[in-house]
C-alpha cells in the first residue's frame, strides 16, 4: 500500500510512532499528483514548493497534522498565494492574510498541496464554470465531480490528500461528496469561521471539510470549529467534543423521511441506497418515521437562489479594479474602468446572478421578491424546527440523479437549480449536513444525506461513524 | 410581468456589465425563467410573517472593545496598481 493511500487517522498514527515520516508523506502525495493531475484537473494552483518549504522550516511540529498534507478550495485567502475563486477578475491576486480556516489547519501543522479548482465564485454545481477549465470525477473522468467545491472533492477522491477544505452556500460540499464518493460535512452556520472566505451569499456560506472517513471528518473539525472574533457569525458561547469513538449508537433514534419528497424520481442506484441505508439504520436501532416539509418542498429553491443572488450583487460590488484583482491602466473615467474591469472580469453565469441579485433589490421590485424571500426562509426554518421536534435526524438524497457526464449538463439553468433541492434547504436554515459514501453502482459512487438540527454536527457525524461500519470507506480509484 | 431587454440592459449597467448581444440575449431569457420561479411566492400569505434571521442571532456577541493595532496597510496597498503614497489612485469621477 502507497502511503498516499491512508487515511488522515492512519497516516497520524504511523507519524506519531516514527513509521514514516512527514517527507514520505509529502513524498508519495505529490508522486500521485504528478501522475494523474492531468486527467483530473483538481488545482486552480499546486503549491508543492510552499509545502516543501513549510515542512524544511517545520512550521508547527506539535500540531496535531503535523505535516500532513491538504488541499484548499480557491476561494479561501492564502497569504502570499494566488487566490482566484476561478474568476478571471481576481487574476494574479496573492492575499496580504491567512483565512482563519487554513490558519488554524497550518497551526496544527498541515502543508498545503495545492488551491483547488471550483466554479467561479461557487457558483455552480459541476466545477465546469471556472475560468481554469473543468475538473474530472476521479471514479470517471468523463463525468462531471460536482461543484462548486469539485476541485477539493476530486482531490481526496484521487488519493492527492487524505483531506481538504471546500465551502458550502447551497450543497458546494454535500454534491461533490456525494459524486466523488467521499465524505463532506456542511456544518451549522456560525461553526466555522469564514473570515478570508471569498463571500459569495453571506448568509448562507459554511466552511467544511472533506475526508475518506468519518473519522478523519471529526479530527478536521476538532481543529476548524473554533470561535473566531474575526467573523461575526461564529458563536463562541457553544464548546464542541468531536472527539471520535467506536462506542457510539443510535439506538432509539428517530429517523426520519420527508413526506413530500417520496413523489420525487431518483435514479435507480439512488432509491436505491436509501432502501440500504434505512435497512441498516434500523438494524442499529433506530426508529424510521416520517415529517412533513411542505414550504421547504414547493418554495425552497425559489427562496435559496433570490437571496443568494440578492447577495451576490451586493458581495461582487468590491470588484472594480482599485484595490486588488484584475484592472486596466487607460480608463478615461472611474466608470469606464469599473465596466471595463467587471464585463471582462466575471464569466457568464456569474453575470446573470449579479444582474437577477440587481433586479431583485431594486425598491421597485425589492418587497415582491427579495423581502417575501426572506419571509419565505422564516417558515423554512420554522418547518424544519418543527420537524426536529418528532425527528432526531432527517435521512434524505444529495442529488436525485448520478453525476452527469461532462458537456451533458441541461441548458436550462431552472431545471439545475431545481435539481438543488435535496441540499440548499440546509443552508436556509443553517443546519448541518453530512453527505456520506453508501457504496458502488457500476463503478461510481452513490452518495446520501443525513440532516440534523442546529449545533448536532457531533451526533450527526457519530450517526455516519455507524453507517461507515455497514458501507465500508471509499476506495482510491486506480487512475493509472 | 416580463422584462424586455431595454430594461435587463439597463440593469446591467446599473450593475457595471456592458454585455454582448449575446449575452444580453441570454440574460433576458435567465431573468424571465427566474422570475417565473418566484411568482410561487405569490401563492403564500406573508402579511404577518417575520423576516428571516438566525435565533441566537440576539445572543451573538460583537467583538470584544479592545484596542488592536493594525500595521498591515503597506500590504493592502501593494495589492493594488493604482497607488499614490498611502491613497488609492482612481480615474476621475466627475464626467466632463
Amino acid at each position: 500500500m502507497e502511503l498516499y493511500e491512508y487515511n488522515l487517522h492512519d497516516l497520524l498514527e504511523k507519524l506519531n510512532s516514527k513509521e514514516i515520516s512527514s517527507k514520505e508523506i509529502f513524498e508519495s502525495c505529490k508522486k500521485r499528483i504528478d501522475s494523474c493531475e492531468d486527467k483530473i484537473h483538481a488545482f486552480i494552483t499546486r503549491t508543492e514548493d510552499f509545502a516543501k518549504s513549510q515542512l524544511e522550516e517545520n512550521e508547527n511540529p506539535a500540531g496535531i497534522f503535523a505535516g500532513v498534507p491538504t488541499v484548499i478550495k480557491d476561494n479561501l485567502c492564502t497569504k502570499g498565494i494566488k487566490t482566484t475563486a476561478a474568476s478571471k477578475i481576481l487574476g494574479e491576486w496573492k492575499p496580504p492574510y491567512d483565512a482563519t480556516a487554513w490558519k488554524y489547519l497550518r497551526e496544527a501543522g498541515a502543508v498545503l498541496m495545492g488551491k483547488a479548482n471550483m466554479d467561479e465564485f461557487a457558483m455552480g454545481n459541476t466545477c465546469g464554470n471556472s475560468a481554469f477549465g473543468a475538473t474530472h470525477n476521479p471514479n470517471d473522468i468523463s463525468r462531471v465531480p460536482g461543484g462548486s467545491s469539485g476541485g477539493s472533492a476530486a482531490a481526496v477522491s484521487a488519493g492527492y490528500v487524505p483531506f481538504s477544505l471546500g465551502s458550502d452556500t447551497g450543497g458546494s460540499i454535500r454534491q461533490p461528496a456525494s459524486y466523488c464518493g467521499v465524505y463532506g460535512l456542511k456544518p451549522t452556520y456560525g461553526m466555522v469561521s469564514r473570515y478570508g472566505l471569498i463571500s459569495y451569499g453571506s448568509s448562507l456560506d459554511q466552511i467544511g471539510p472533506f475526508a475518506r472517513t468519518v473519522e478523519d471528518l471529526q479530527l478536521v473539525m476538532s481543529v476548524i470549529a473554533k470561535y473566531d472574533p474575526m467573523d461575526s457569525s461564529c458563536f463562541r458561547e457553544k464548546t464542541h467534543d468531536f472527539t471520535h469513538s467506536e462506542n457510539v449508537s443510535i439506538k432509539g433514534k428517530k429517523i426520519a423521511l420527508v413526506k413530500e419528497f417520496q413523489d420525487f424520481t431518483l435514479d435507480a442506484p439512488i432509491a436505491e441506497a436509501m432502501n440500504k441505508i434505512k435497512k441498516i439504520l434500523e438494524d442499529e436501532g433506530a426508529v424510521i418515521t416520517e415529517v412533513s416539509l411542505p414550504v421547504v418542498s414547493r418554495y425552497a429553491v425559489a427562496c435559496y437562489y433570490a437571496l443568494a443572488m440578492s447577495e451576490a450583487h451586493t458581495n461582487l460590488e468590491r470588484y472594480d479594479g482599485v484595490r486588488y484583482g484584475y484592472t486596466v491602466n487607460d480608463a478615461s473615467s472611474l466608470k469606464e474602468m469599473f465596466e471595463r474591469v467587471r464585463s471582462y472580469g466575471f464569466g457568464s453565469e456569474v453575470k446573470s446572478r449579479i444582474i437577477a441579485g440587481t433586479c431583485l433589490t431594486e425598491p421597485s421590485r425589492c418587497e415582491e421578491y427579495y423581502v417575501a424571500a426572506t419571509k419565505v426562509r422564516t417558515l423554512i426554518a420554522q418547518e424544519f424546527s418543527r420537524a426536529f421536534g418528532e425527528a432526531d435526524f432527517i435521512l434524505q438524497p444529495v442529488t436525485p440523479s448520478m453525476p452527469p457526464k461532462i458537456g451533458e449538463v441541461d441548458d436550462d439553468e431552472m431545471k439545475g437549480y431545481e435539481a438543488d433541492l435535496y441540499t440548499l434547504p440546509v443552508n436556509l436554515a443553517g443546519l448541518p449536513g453530512l453527505s456520506f459514501f453508501t457504496g458502488y453502482s457500476e463503478n461510481l459512487p452513490v452518495g446520501l444525506q443525513l440532516i440534523g438540527p442546529r449545533w448536532s454536527d457531533a451526533d450527526l457525524l457519530n450517526a455516519g461513524v455507524i453507517i461507515e461500519r455497514h458501507t465500508g470507506s471509499p476506495k482510491i480509484p486506480d487512475l493509472n | 410581468m416580463k422584462l424586455t431587454s431595454e430594461e435587463v440592459n439597463s440593469i446591467a449597467l446599473e450593475s457595471r456589465l456592458v454585455l454582448s448581444e449575446q449575452e444580453l440575449a441570454g440574460a433576458v431569457r435567465y431573468i424571465n425563467n427566474f422570475l417565473d420561479m418566484l411568482d410561487r411566492f405569490k401563492e403564500l400569505d406573508l402579511k404577518d410573517v417575520e423576516p428571516f434571521s438566525f435565533a441566537e442571532a440576539l445572543e451573538c456577541p460583537l467583538r470584544d472593545d479592545t484596542v488592536v493595532k493594525f500595521n498591515n496597510a503597506g500590504a493592502i496597498l501593494n495589492e493594488s496598481e493604482h497607488v499614490d503614497g498611502p491613497y488609492f489612485k482612481v480615474p476621475r469621477i466627475m464626467e466632463e
